[in-house]
């Protein structure tokens, strides 16, 4: 199996014997890497199968898990608009935060290293409750110097609370993404964009960004598969999503395990077509530097 | 525009902003707020059954007046959803639901997202900081429970000086250790030097109780739904004589809203009280609980609370 096929002449359609060996060396790369997806396939199999036997052991009610799963799966949408919104703000935040860090100007530099120290430096649960509690108390001092138009704006919505939480807080950690994203792009790249005698704007607009995307993309997938996840925390403030319809129903039956195993598997699914779309991405994003 | 820099940008559009104010809305009150807006915003948090609860498979209410991110009242259920469509009824206004959790609505300062809390919450001094009060709609009894076989006790003051059981941190533990507060009531306590015996739940008690007469426990104190809910289940214990104090459940709203919310709990409490006479309450409490837990209720004195 190990030694290269020598050319047979009656497989070669061009009676060429280099082609041959080509063709013959491409299909064994091909039988390769599918007993390896074989063997990976089975040891998943292996696992799921000892999940699956872990799982029956739980004391929990089949029955009612299958006739109830509806009422959480009607929570998906929530959950994906919500980390779909957040993630898009959080990369713009982390555009600019990337910006901030790597420019020379000491006030731009400080704002977002002091955003990135603080949000990083506070759980996010914390945050959220900061920003639905506490933010409408600094709207009320706005509103006592006489200005309650803008103490509205300071009052938000649960969605709106989740939002903003979400996004700064995933925008913080992004930061770092966007940072080694733009400095992944060559310097002389930067000088030829000088040369033609660009300005900044256009130099990152038009030479730098479409470079590091490519960096950054299947990055900001990650992040936006784990906040999936994180988006859970949302239920705090009564947003009907996953979470929070699996813990409603389980108060309401007593069915704890029940409503936590359809709100894991429906994460799971998630995360596995999140993926995937990721994945695909990736690969599109890669053609141009093919070889 | 090269020279512009963001943070100039953004102190420009923050000046932008303040430079046109709006007129200011006219003053109004909350119970005005309420009549003109036609809908009573109510927090609950339906994870305590059967106070309140979700309804599976609820499809939100055609033409409601409710906002978006509010529910409708088909898609809840308890004693406290029934209380708070009644209240709306008797006001002439739609009732809607928001959900926040339990520790956000009694945190206080709701910044206006919802008018009222019709979530059986226990009045408290703590509480009564930030909140204001209604007349309570029920009470939470609590009362002495022994088991099934024992003659000896024949009232509470009889378990002077025995071992009762009940749950860490509750009301209970405070009453049994003489430092309970309710506000707006005053009571004797009955029972003296007990031998106080914790648990991690009211019903790791109970069970401890079941054992037998005086095995672990003489008696254990707790609520009267509670220890009601246990006999019904099967275990070999009964209630011994009246409760010994209640703690009082009432609608709340937010001390800190931007309206006066004074008119409202008025106006709530006179309809809490027309419900307690006209039996409405009653009736939805033996619903609910099998029991009527509103007569002490309807005699609580509101003004003793000295809220305003």
């Amino acid at each position: 199996m190990d030694e290269v096929p020598s050319p047979s002449p009656t497989l070669s359609p061009l009676q060429d014997p280099d082609y041959a060996v080509g063709l013959a060396l491409v299909r064994r790369a091909r039988r390769i890497r599918f007993v390896e997806t074989v063997k990976v396939g089975i040891v998943w199999i292996i696992l799921v199968a000892l999940l699956t036997a872990g799982l029956l052991q739980l004391r929990f009610d089949a029955r009612y898990l299958f006739q109830h799963a509806d009422f959480v799966l009607r929570g998906v949408t929530t959950t994906i608009g919500v980390s779909l919104i957040s993630i898009l703000f959080a990369s713009v935040l982390a555009l600019f935060g990337a910006l901030g860090r790597l420019s020379r100007n000491p006030i731009a530099q400080g704002i977002s290293g002091f955003y990135i120290s603080v949000i990083r430096g506070t759980p996010l649960l914390i945050q959220i409750y900061f920003i639905y509690l506490g933010l409408p108390q600094l709207g009320q001092q706005l509103e006592e110097i006489g200005r309650p138009d803008l103490a509205r704006l300071f009052t938000l919505s649960e969605i709106q609370a989740g939002v903003l939480a979400l996004s700064l807080n995933y925008g913080a950690y992004m930061t770092e993404i966007f940072r080694a994203g733009l400095q992944s792009v060559g310097h002389g790249q930067y000088e030829a964009a000088a040369a033609l005698g660009m300005t900044r704007w256009q130099m990152l607009r038009r030479i730098v960004l479409p470079q590091a995307i490519r960096v950054i993309i299947p990055d900001i997938g990650n992040q936006f598969i784990a906040m999936q996840k994180d988006s859970a925390l949302v239920s705090v403030m009564g947003i009907w999503e996953i979470t929070y319809r699996a813990n409603r129903l389980a108060r309401k039956d007593a069915k704890f395990i029940e409503m936590l195993l359809v709100a894991a598997a429906l994460y799971w699914i998630l995360t596995i077509v999140s993926s995937w779309l990721q994945s695909r991405l990736e690969k599109r994003m890669a053609h141009a530097y093919e070889r | 525009m090269r020279r512009l820099s963001p943070v100039l940008l953004v102190l420009m559009a923050v000046l932008l902003v303040t430079a046109c104010r709006p007129p200011a809305p006219p003053p109004q009150d909350k119970l005005a707020g309420v009549l003109a807006r036609g809908t009573l915003i109510v927090s609950t948090d339906p994870a305590y059954p059967p106070q309140s609860q979700l309804v599976e498979g609820a499809q939100r209410a055609a033409n409601t007046k409710c906002a978006s991110g509010q529910h409708t009242a088909n898609e809840l259920e308890g004693f406290d959803i029934e209380v708070a469509k009644e209240i709306a009824r008797r006001l002439g206004v739609e009732v809607c639901f928001v959900t926040p959790s339990w520790d956000l609505i009694v945190a206080g300062s709701w910044a206006d997202r919802w008018d009222i809390s019709i979530g059986s919450m226990t009045i408290t001094p703590a509480r009564m900081e930030k909140l204001y009060f209604s007349q309570p709609y029920y009470t939470t009894p609590a009362a002495f429970f022994v088991h099934k076989d024992n003659t000896t006790f024949r009232n509470p003051a009889d378990l002077s000086g025995k071992r009762i059981g009940f749950g860490t941190g509750t009301t209970y533990e405070y009453y049994l250790e003489g430092v309970l507060e309710i506000p707006g009531e005053t009571f004797e306590v009955v029972v003296k030097d007990t031998v106080l015996k914790p648990y991690e739940t009211d019903l790791f008690a109970l069970q401890d109780l079941a054992l037998g007469d005086g095995v672990r426990l003489d008696a254990v104190l707790t609520a009267e739904p509670t220890g009601a809910e246990a006999i019904k289940d099967g275990l070999p214990i009964k209630q011994l004589g009246d409760p010994v104090f209640f703690e009082y459940l009432a609608a709340a709203v937010d001390k800190a809203s931007s309206k006066d919310p004074l008119p409202l709990i008025k106006r709530v409490s006179e309809i809490i009280q027309q419900m307690h006479a006209d039996g409405t309450l009653g009736k939805l409490s033996q619903q609910f609980y099998g029991l009527d837990l509103t007569s002490a209720a309807a005699e609580f004195d509101l003004g003793a609370l000295k809220q305003w």
